[in-house]
């Protein structure tokens, strides 16, 4: 049997190995912590507004440089690096930005615009009418896939008055034409083919573009210049991506990250009890889930089969489950926010499993099967099982689909899409006509589900081709396209889930516009 | 040598463009494209046909083909389509953070599998043994995805001690850098560590069973001299075989912890390229695991050439 030495005395090796080691973990100790680093410092108290830190964002998606000029599902540069012409208030009126006044002529052929005449780019350029002609005629350019590109071309012709009055001359009027402004950067004019590569981002903006790691993080540093006195408070601002939905809820519960908008409804629910954290749910993003029909698919080209399914569809529990209870159950697409809503349209379609099987048997159906494609992500998937099973429950067989990201676009796109399909969209937070000219889904001229209708094409132009977008006959134009949306259900709307703001304590003051764009004019970091 | 070197270097060649033509089209049979990708949910056909325009997908197949092999041809791999950037700069940076993290794992692959693999040898009769057994059935038995969680869980969100995910340059902060680094490269290295463990121990065992070792204890040798001087260097051959192997995992696995750690390396990119149809990072990417392929087996056929002279005459 062999034993086992005892414990040798201690030797010199051993006392240089314990020495070394000790060395090694003091010099551990004394190394900056990259968990406080990445947390921040304080650099204020809670009483009000200080300046300096650096404030990091969490995204789940990079930064697309060829998105630039679109609405996407990272919108998080524009507003940092870039200005727009106006910003909406809570009210969808439209404030000074870049534009400090405007007046639309009476009969809403032309638009003139008075400019800030102390803005320069970050190159040192001053900013001119001509950068402003400039941006309309890019977002003109379809290679920009700017979405409201149908607007950005109403605009025919451009009258200098100076360098700082503009008058944008219309083919005819539009009544969203502010949601252009609201949407459109103004960039620099030199380097913007950079901008689009994502190399270099010139603008006029709070921040000024530091560095881009692909897939990783973008930073930004105070623009000293900015236009806005006093602005930014921050330092710098960077952009963290983390495309992991459980590491994203990490690094917000360990400071690493101090505001989010990519935490998924139902980890947000986690967070809801827990005062660290503040939660802030916006309308706007393309956040409104509905289920998409092509017409010439059979079965759903009967449009009982439709309202069948808008009548199946239990929304409270897709809020619920799928959506962790941030989202607004709604048969329409619009927001509260918004002219066209109507809280009768909103519940229009209710959970009724027996007249959704009448109007299945009065269209002489029963037990029918339909392929149903949805994005493969997690979070879609749920949403999609969860209408299976409510359709499986009046006689709708569905067969999932799913279907990743960019060939479910294409099909979007060539109008190829199988009889049914979730998906969420946007645009409904803005001017009602905007999202019948703008969203694809919905667009009168050329749709998914191939629905066309010339009433609706009538209703649809004369709500766009008005002057003003908040008078009583816009309304009631909005409630007809409204009418049209609920009979026909080429898009049934299911539910109205916008951005929702998770912030640590500390971070305050960031802002969403109606287009998702961040802004941290304001945002400060407290102790 | 420079004869039998002419003989395979055109089939190499051949090889690296028949591989470039199946990695071409296969991406091109992919559903889906990057103009649409590009264009976003909301865009029209009008958008989508400009922005085919713009990247040239309007142009005829064999007609981009060629344009892609002018472009390797010249070393100017050109701009991404959705990724933004030089294709050649985003795959030099994630191949360095790759490199970075699967460095760190193999490093700490040997560092974690030596001391258990010695430990589950010489304790295998004590409770230590036992746990050294539990531990590395348990880290082959649960998923990195799942470490990697636990591991956040654990050093992130209840400790404090380390970021929850994230990367920092080497050159630029070293101390944040590795602090950075720490979670990833446990969570790849842990399942290799394991795996290696277990070989060592059954070496150092078969080791510990053979005559000398008798001999040795016999003639008044320490238990632990015999473990670490001669049992373990027996047991090493294998398990550096072993560890050779599972380079080739901790690269594959690379792919999966850095999505979790948002580590931004090789694995990152390909994911990315792929899910935005980002045609020029994805083709060049596929083709330079092909071409580090063929390279190595051209060297390898050159060793054994210059080893054997047979080789070399047949």
């Amino acid at each position: 049997m062999t034993s086992f030495p005892t414990a040798p005395a201690l030797s010199r090796r051993t006392l240089l190995r314990g020495g070394l080691a000790g060395a090694g973990l003091l010099s551990l100790a004394a190394c900056r912590s990259a968990a406080d680093t990445a947390a921040g410092q304080a650099t204020g108290d809670a009483a009000g507004p200080r300046r300096g830190g650096v404030l990091t964002v969490g995204t789940g998606v990079d930064f697309t440089p060829a998105l630039l000029f679109a609405q996407s599902a990272n919108t998080l540069v524009q507003r940092l690096v870039f200005n727009t012409l106006t910003r909406y208030d809570d009210k969808l009126q439209p404030q000074p930005e870049l534009a400090t006044s405007w007046q639309v002529a009476a009969d809403g052929a032309s638009v003139t615009l008075k400019l800030r005449e102390d803005v320069t780019f970050h190159s040192g350029r001053r900013f001119t009418a001509d950068d402003v002609v400039f941006a309309v005629k890019n977002l003109q350019n379809p290679a920009r896939s700017a979405q409201l590109r149908s607007t950005a071309t109403a605009v025919t012709d451009f009258r200098k008055n100076g360098d700082f009055e503009l008058t944008l001359v219309l083919a005819h009027p539009v009544s969203n034409l502010f949601d252009l402004f609201e949407f459109m950067i103004v960039p620099d004019s030199e380097t913007v083919e950079e901008a689009f590569a994502g190399t270099k981002l010139i603008g006029t903006g709070p921040y000024t573009f530091t560095e881009r790691k692909p897939g990783s993080s973008i930073t930004f540093a105070r623009n000293e210049k900015y236009w806005n006195p006093g602005r930014p408070y921050l330092d710098g601002v960077e952009i963290r991506v983390v495309p992991q939905a459980e590491s994203l809820l990490s690094s917000l519960k360990t400071g690493q990250t101090h505001l989010s908008y990519s935490i998924r409804g139902k980890d947000i629910a986690t967070l809801r009890s827990d005062p660290q954290f503040r939660i802030t749910p916006y309308d706007t993003g393309s956040g409104a889930y509905y289920i998409g029909a092509n017409l010439t698919a059979e079965h759903v080209s009967d449009k009982r089969v439709r309202q069948a399914i808008a009548w199946a569809v239990d929304r409270e529990r897709l809020v619920e489950q799928a959506l962790g209870g941030y989202g607004t159950v709604s048969a329409t697409p619009w927001p509260k926010s918004s002219p066209a809503y109507s809280a009768e349209a909103a519940g229009h379609y209710r959970h009724d499993p027996e007249r959704a099987r009448q109007l299945l048997k009065d269209a002489g159906l029963t037990g029918i099967s339909l392929p149903f494609a949805h994005s493969n992500d997690p979070g879609n998937t749920a949403v999609a099982q969860i209408l299976q099973y409510d359709l499986k429950q009046v006689g709708i067989e569905t067969v999932l689909q799913p279907t990743d990201s960019p060939t479910m676009q294409k099909q979007l796109i060539a109008q190829s899409m199988p009889a049914l399909w979730t998906l969420s969209h946007g645009f409904a937070q803005l001017h009602p006509a905007t999202l019948a000219v703008s969203a694809y889904p919905f667009n009168e001229a050329k749709n998914s589900s191939r629905f066309s209708s010339p009433a609706y094409t009538d209703i649809v132009q004369r709500a766009w081709q008005r002057p003003d977008s908040d008078s009583p006959e816009a309304k009631a134009l909005y409630g007809r396209i409204t009418d049209v949306l609920l009979d026909e259900q080429f898009v049934i709307d299911l539910a109205i889930a916008g951005l929702t703001e998770v912030a640590v304590g500390k971070a305050r003051g960031a802002t969403l516009n109606k287009f998702g764009y961040l802004n941290l004019d304001d945002a400060y970091l407290t102790a | 040598m420079r004869t039998f070197l002419l003989k395979r270097l055109p089939s190499a060649l051949l090889v690296l463009l028949l591989a470039s033509f199946l990695v071409f089209l296969i991406l091109r049979l992919i559903p889906g494209d990057p103009a649409t990708s590009l264009a976003g949910p909301d865009a029209g056909p009008a958008a989508v046909s400009a922005i085919r325009a713009q990247l040239g997908l309007d142009r005829p197949l064999f007609g981009q083909y060629l344009h892609w092999l002018g472009q390797l041809l010249t070393g100017d791999l050109g701009p991404s389509y959705a990724i933004g950037g030089q294709v050649a700069d985003l795959i030099t940076d994630g191949l360095g953070a790759t490199a970075q993290l699967t460095a760190a794992a193999l490093l700490l692959v040997v560092l974690i599998a030596l001391p258990l693999g010695v430990l589950g040898a010489t304790a295998r009769r004590r409770p230590v043994g036992a746990a050294v057994r539990a531990f590395t059935t348990a880290v082959l038995a649960v998923p990195p995805f799942v470490t990697g969680v636990l591991l956040v869980l654990l050093f992130a969100v209840t400790l404090g001690l380390l970021p929850a995910g994230g990367h920092e340059s080497l050159l630029d902060a070293p101390d944040l850098a590795l602090q950075y680094l720490l979670l990833p490269a446990v969570c790849l290295a842990l399942p290799s560590a394991a795996v290696l463990a277990r070989y060592l121990t059954d070496g150092i065992e078969r080791a510990l069973a053979e005559d000398y070792v008798r001999t040795a204890t016999a003639v008044g040798v320490s238990r632990r001299r015999i473990v670490w001087r001669h049992a373990l260097p027996n047991a090493l051959p294998s398990a550096v075989t072993v560890l050779g192997l599972q380079i080739g995992h901790l690269v594959a696995g690379a792919v999966l912890v850095e999505r979790i750690f948002a580590w931004p390396g090789l694995g990152q990119l390909v994911e990315q390229g792929v899910l935005r149809r980002d045609y020029p990072v994805v083709q060049d990417l596929l083709l330079l695991i092909v071409a580090v392929y063929v390279t190595v087996q051209l060297l390898t056929d050159l060793v054994y050439a210059w080893l054997d002279p047979r080789i070399r005459w047949e």
